[in-house]
């Protein structure tokens, strides 16, 4: 058996999909934009023409089997494959308006909008202030020590970490536990005030119960951020997300709302995967 | 399956009992192995450092003779004003009379004891060419004493010193033109009157080298400064120079055959034998930019040139060893590379960088060869200038002092060698020791 029907692929000539704007109840413009995005390593295709359209103030959820492109595809979207040497990426991603591959964009810039949160907690071996106080200095966003303070504050009460930290802002983020140590990462992360927040397998590492605290924060934060979540696990992409988007060997497959790709697949893979068949 | 296992024949309990017995006893005689070679290894050291100890740790004492001599003002000061400016115009030379003058009343004491052979000229004689100089500085540090009687302290020759100290006996002395018999008898009478004593002798660690004909004055002042100097210079050139070359070649330079040819040559020019170092100093530094010979600007750059492969490698291992989620979560809240850089990957790298450069900088202190090549095997007497202009003034360093104190013809050049090597292996043991507290402290987990 072939692994990929020509029926089921994703055919790039259907052009941008638009989600069920339906569903959100409103007419919000796409936050994050892609068309036709491709990514090489070296000679080998990673990610094929995926076009797709991630609703604001929502979370939006990449699911797929292992090696299938998601993380690649989001790693995109804040241009972190460009630390990769050999990754070319090729299609456009617009934030808004702005195509982010455009080489007048500064990346810096980009990435104070697109903040990320990555598989494995990895708070700097500083203390929880510095870990947090880091991307508002180097972006100067701050006047004074006050401002900064406050910005700090707000970020990891908003990571729901306050009441577990706060008397000891000064020890190393390194000395808290997993789950406390991804929290902190996301108040890093969303200290910055990004638009869009990307997170990639951000549980993967962490038990049950500092899953379900993380998974209840990303709940919250959606009222505020764009989140794009990449998961292998299809119950967390249940639990969290409002927009599912299933990748399989590098393709987009389908993509809609949560409740419609889990309970009725038009894609025959994507019922494959979602029933445990795949994957 | 079944058929699989059934064609393999069940190994017997004997059988088994046998390989298990093989199996320990192997690895018994390779815990053997291993004790042997770490006696072995223990054995040398302590062989090694006895010996150095044994040998050299005399060199930081000296024999001295201790006499009332008068200040003659007529001889010291013929103005009579104290002027320091005139006291100065007399040499050492003018002090050796007086020396001997003094020495003439104990001289006919010890003829009336049991050693009847002593002249006031033999007296003297024990008393080392070194301290008539002595004498004037302690003069020239206090003129007022100019015309009294004042207790000093004459070092004494190589020859007694050698002798009080059983390196040499009246047997081995015999012909020799340097000590006479009674000489001998005349210490032995000074050591049982007190007058004779062998002391701790920092001069050993301040004075500049001597001549062939008085090894009890020399010392490894200019070489400890030439030392000092050229570490100075590696340290503010290779450290820079390496870290930039590591940071650069780790983070930014594209990954082609030009880079791999430069890694290649890195690796190759750390394995380079340092006298190769020493013959590109020699003809690059000293004949083509014409720099000075014997200077500690031109041995800190030939060590420069040496220590770099060093430091350059153990930055990379050190830069490398960052995990790279670090530097990722640096560029996710949007630092710059250099940033990243800079804020994490540096100081987290700090501990093994800052030991890499300790163990070349340690390497670079005991590295002989490419230094006698440059010139600083030469004898220097004058001190080193201070820093900057002194960089360009001749001196020697440690290793090369060591060395040239075992070219000397007079045995008790030997002792003092072994001394030598006792303070360069103290400075080793001390950056060793630093590079291991810095490691250490600077440590962080992540």
């Amino acid at each position: 058996m072939t692994i990929v029907d020509d029926k089921l692929t994703f055919n790039p000539k259907d052009g941008v999909r638009h989600i069920d704007s339906a569903a959100s109840g409103t007419q919000a413009p796409a936050k994050v934009r892609t068309k036709n995005v491709t990514v090489h390593y070296g000679d080998k295709q990673a990610l094929f023409d995926v076009s797709i359209d991630v609703a604001p103030r929502r979370v939006t959820a990449f699911i797929g089997p292992s090696g299938c492109g998601k993380s690649t595809f989001l790693r995109c979207i804040n241009r972190m494959n460009d630390t990769i040497p050999i990754a070319k990426v090729g299609g456009d991603i617009f934030l808004d308006d702005m195509n982010i591959y455009d080489p007048r964009i500064d990346v810096v810039e980009l990435r104070a909008r697109v903040g990320m949160v990555f598989q494995k907690p990895n708070p700097f071996p500083k203390s929880i202030y510095e870990n947090v106080a880091y991307g508002p200095k180097i972006h100067g966003m701050t006047r004074n020590k006050t401002e900064l303070d406050e910005i700090v504050v707000s970020s990891i009460k908003r990571a729901g970490l306050w009441s577990e930290v706060k008397d000891r802002l000064n020890e190393p983020g390194t000395g808290l536990s997993g789950g406390q140590q991804q929290r902190l990462c996301i108040a890093r992360a969303i200290a910055t005030r990004p638009e869009v927040v990307l997170m990639d397998e951000p549980c993967s590492a962490l038990d049950p119960i500092a899953t379900a605290i993380v998974e209840e924060l990303i709940d919250e934060l959606r009222a505020n951020f764009t989140i794009i979540i990449v998961t292998h696990s299809m119950q967390q992409a249940a639990r969290v997300s409002q927009q599912t988007a299933f990748f399989h060997l590098g393709k987009l497959i389908e993509e809609g709302r949560t409740e419609d790709i889990f309970s009725a697949p038009k894609h025959k893979q994507t019922e494959d995967y979602i029933t445990g068949k795949i994957g | 399956m079944t058929d699989l296992t059934a064609t393999i024949p069940a190994a017997t309990s004997e059988a088994r009992a046998a390989h298990t017995r093989r199996r320990y006893a192997s690895e018994k005689r390779f815990r053997m192995y291993g004790l042997a070679s770490i006696c072995i290894a223990i054995t040398a050291v302590v062989v090694l450092l006895g010996s150095v100890l044994a040998r050299g740790l005399p060199a930081f004492t000296q024999t001295f003779i201790q006499a009332e001599i008068f200040l003659d003002p007529a001889v010291l000061d013929p103005t009579g004003a104290r002027d320091p400016e005139e006291i100065r115009k007399i040499l050492t030379f003018s002090y050796a009379p007086l020396i001997q003058e003094s020495l003439t009343d104990l001289a006919s004491e010890l003829q009336a004891g049991s050693a009847p052979g002593i002249t006031p000229q033999l007296l003297a004689g024990m008393v080392s060419e070194a301290a008539g100089a002595n004498l004037r500085n302690y003069v020239l540090a206090n003129p007022d004493q100019i015309g009294e009687t004042v207790p000093f302290e004459f070092l004494t020759t190589g020859r007694i010193d050698q002798y009080i100290k059983g390196h040499i006996t009246r047997e081995s002395s015999m012909g020799d033109t340097r000590v006479d018999p009674a000489q001998l008898n005349a210490a032995d009478q000074l050591r049982e009157l007190g007058l004779l004593e062998r002391r701790l002798n920092l001069a050993f660690l301040t004075n500049p080298d001597a001549s062939e004909n008085r090894p009890e004055a020399a010392g490894l002042g200019v070489a400890l400064i030439g030392s000092a100097y050229m570490m100075l210079i590696v340290l503010v050139l290779a450290l820079p120079i390496g870290v930039a070359a590591s940071i650069y070649l780790e983070e930014f330079a594209p990954k082609n055959w030009i880079t791999d040819v430069i890694e290649v040559n890195i690796s190759n020019l750390a394995a380079v034998p340092s006298i190769v170092f020493g013959i590109l100093g020699l003809a690059f530094f000293i004949n083509f930019v014409n720099l000075p010979v014997s200077a500690p600007i031109v041995g800190g750059l030939v060590l420069t040139l040496m220590t770099l492969p060093t430091i350059i490698i153990s930055t990379r291992a050190a830069i490398k060893s960052v995990p790279p989620s670090i530097k990722e979560a640096a560029l996710g809240v949007g630092a710059s590379k250099m940033q990243a850089i800079f804020h994490h990957t540096l100081p987290l790298a700090a501990p093994g960088i800052l030991t890499g450069t300790i163990i070349g900088l340690a390497q670079a202190l005991g590295e002989t060869a490419p230094l006698l090549l440059i010139g600083m095997v030469a004898f220097v007497v004058d001190f080193p200038g201070p820093l900057p202009g002194g960089l360009f003034d001749p001196a020697t360093a440690l290793p090369v002092q060591v060395y040239n104190f075992t070219q000397r013809a007079d045995p008790a050049f030997v002792e003092r060698a072994s001394g030598a090597i006792i303070v360069l292996l103290v400075f080793l043991l001390i950056m060793n020791t630093i590079a291991i507290i810095l490691r250490q402290r600077l440590e962080r987990t992540w």
